[in-house]
């Protein structure tokens, strides 16, 4: 299977893609309230996203699911669509795929906690996740459970896919930066994390969103020295602020997060890509990097 | 023992997350007949206050913060009722708090009510996706002193900005104080808005809150 040839070929740093809501957000689109729906009601603004960081060189994009698991789509009263939604995704991105590239299936927080925060319990997480897995599975190549924040609910997830799926998984994480290290938001470590990720047995191990490039450098070097798993490295580009007309804009300058990304290249991760605030443009400059290397 | 060491016994059974002992001792608080003002402030406040200091340097996380405000409020919830003199002095001033229209990001929001409430405010809180016109409703018929509105996303933020506007139109704007939070909330967008504060985190949320009545 080519991810993990890709994998097993120590010259290759696999190219992710960057993000998807800011790019639905640059083209006029009010979200709505879950990008997700889109796949649905503007499919070709969503094929046009993926394409475009396909066609500046992303080895392989995730599909536009971040928020299509049950617990996540019952919010927003659209549980009974889950099945037309997550197939319509798999369906706008194979239309752009090319040939060489990978599809991967994109699995976001279930956006409910566990007690004492809130009151949802491993079993509903992983069901939750079970459903949207069933359906992607005819689809993706591999998968990316990303943006998590609790190490429990990750691990709900890894067993929700592997019960479904024998495709290969990236899980990511999303720690904060603290003056004692690097911690999710629940407070697992980034030590912690590791240790349990890799007892799970994922591919590939990873971080994403809520810190920017420059943060994520140190976070993949401290993970380096935890473990000899392929890294994955999705950082934000910034934080966002608003512009004069209220549109959302990252002022994180493109050429110093592509800097960043080749530090952590250098450090040893393996996939990089961007997350919010990122764009072709971003995920072009480090193709360059790639490819000079 | 002494009275500052039983409220410093309290401080910490909060700060340790000791449910057990810290219900024990407002009860013993109760049946002694000891003030329960004082209880309140200068035992079970100050260890709210350490729970808030942990946070904020991050060695406690959202499950700590979280059940050290319940252990907290469960407690208030046995106290209050035999405050000496009526429960009238329990109340720092009213809250009405939601995350604005669009937006079914709760947890944020939810953080900020539970701290408020832990330090003695009276909360209302609406929920999430909420309609601008809604928070100002409750607002006024609960005659709150605060309004929060919480947005977690950069396309729902432009709704904080409708609740002050419509404050505004309506001409009540100086009856009510309106704090905004959320990830992408900066003290600018604050500004820009035209709110009166800003808070990064839920302590902050609290001094703000305290701050703006003047407490």
């Amino acid at each position: 299977m080519l991810f993990h040839d890709w994998l097993k070929d120590d010259s290759k740093i696999i190219l992710f893609d960057g993000a998807m809501g800011t790019e639905i957000f640059k083209r006029g689109i009010e979200p709505g309230k879950i990008p997700d729906l889109l796949n649905i009601e503007k499919p070709d603004i969503i094929s046009e996203i993926h394409k475009s960081y396909y066609d500046v060189g992303s080895d392989m994009c995730q599909t536009c699911t971040f928020g299509s698991s049950s617990l996540n789509l019952k919010k927003y009263k659209l549980e009974d669509r889950i099945k037309e939604i997550n197939e319509k995704a798999l369906e706008n991105i194979k239309k752009v795929c090319l040939p060489t590239c990978l599809i991967v299936g994109d699995i976001g927080p279930s956006g409910e906690f566990r007690p004492p925060v809130g009151n949802t319990t491993s079993e509903q997480w992983q069901s939750s996740f079970a459903n949207q897995v069933k359906i992607l599975e005819n689809g993706v190549d591999l998968w990316h459970i990303e943006t998590i924040s609790d190490i429990e609910e990750m691990q709900a997830a890894i067993r929700a896919v592997k019960k479904n799926s024998e495709k290969p998984i990236i899980a990511s994480m999303t720690y904060n930066k603290t003056p004692r290290g690097y911690f999710t938001i629940m407070g697992d470590s980034l030590e912690k994390c590791i240790q349990i990720l890799e007892q799970k047995k994922v591919d590939v191990i990873g971080a994403n969103c809520t810190i920017g490039s420059n943060d994520m450098i140190g976070l993949i070097e401290e993970s380096i020295k935890l473990t000899n798993k392929p890294l994955s490295a999705k950082p934000n580009a910034g934080q966002p602020k608003i512009d004069k007309n209220g549109k959302p804009f990252y002022e994180y300058p493109t050429k110093d997060y592509a800097r960043d990304i080749h530090d952590m290249i250098n450090l040893g991760a393996k996939i990089v890509g961007g997350c919010c605030g990122t764009s072709p443009q971003t995920i072009m400059e480090i193709r360059k990097i790639i490819d000079s290397l | 023992m002494s009275q500052e060491k039983f409220y410093e016994e309290i401080s910490d059974a909060i700060v340790n997350l000791n449910e057990d002992k810290a219900t024990e001792l407002a009860n013993k608080a109760i049946d002694k007949n000891f003030n329960i003002l004082n209880v309140i402030e200068v035992g079970f406040g100050a260890g709210i206050r350490r729970v808030g200091e942990l946070w904020d340097a991050g060695e406690f996380f959202l499950p700590e913060l979280m059940r050290g405000a319940k252990i907290m409020q469960d407690c208030l919830d046995l106290l209050i009722p035999h405050l000496q003199g009526g429960i009238e002095r329990k109340t720092l001033g009213k809250v009405v708090i939601a995350t604005i229209e669009g937006d079914i990001h709760s947890i944020g929001k939810t953080i900020v009510a539970t701290m408020l409430r832990a330090y003695g405010f009276e909360v209302y809180d609406l929920g999430a996706d909420v309609p601008a016109e809604k928070i100002i409703d409750e607002a006024i018929e609960k005659n709150v002193d605060i309004i929060g509105v919480s947005a977690l996303l950069t396309t729902t933020m432009l709704g904080q900005k409708k609740v002050i506007e419509i404050l505004k139109k309506k001409g009540i704007s100086n009856k009510f104080k309106v704090i905004l939070g959320g990830a992408p909330v900066t003290s600018k967008w604050v500004e820009e808005c035209g709110a009166d504060g800003y808070a990064g985190n839920a302590v902050e949320a609290v001094e703000l809150a305290k701050s703006l009545l003047r407490i």
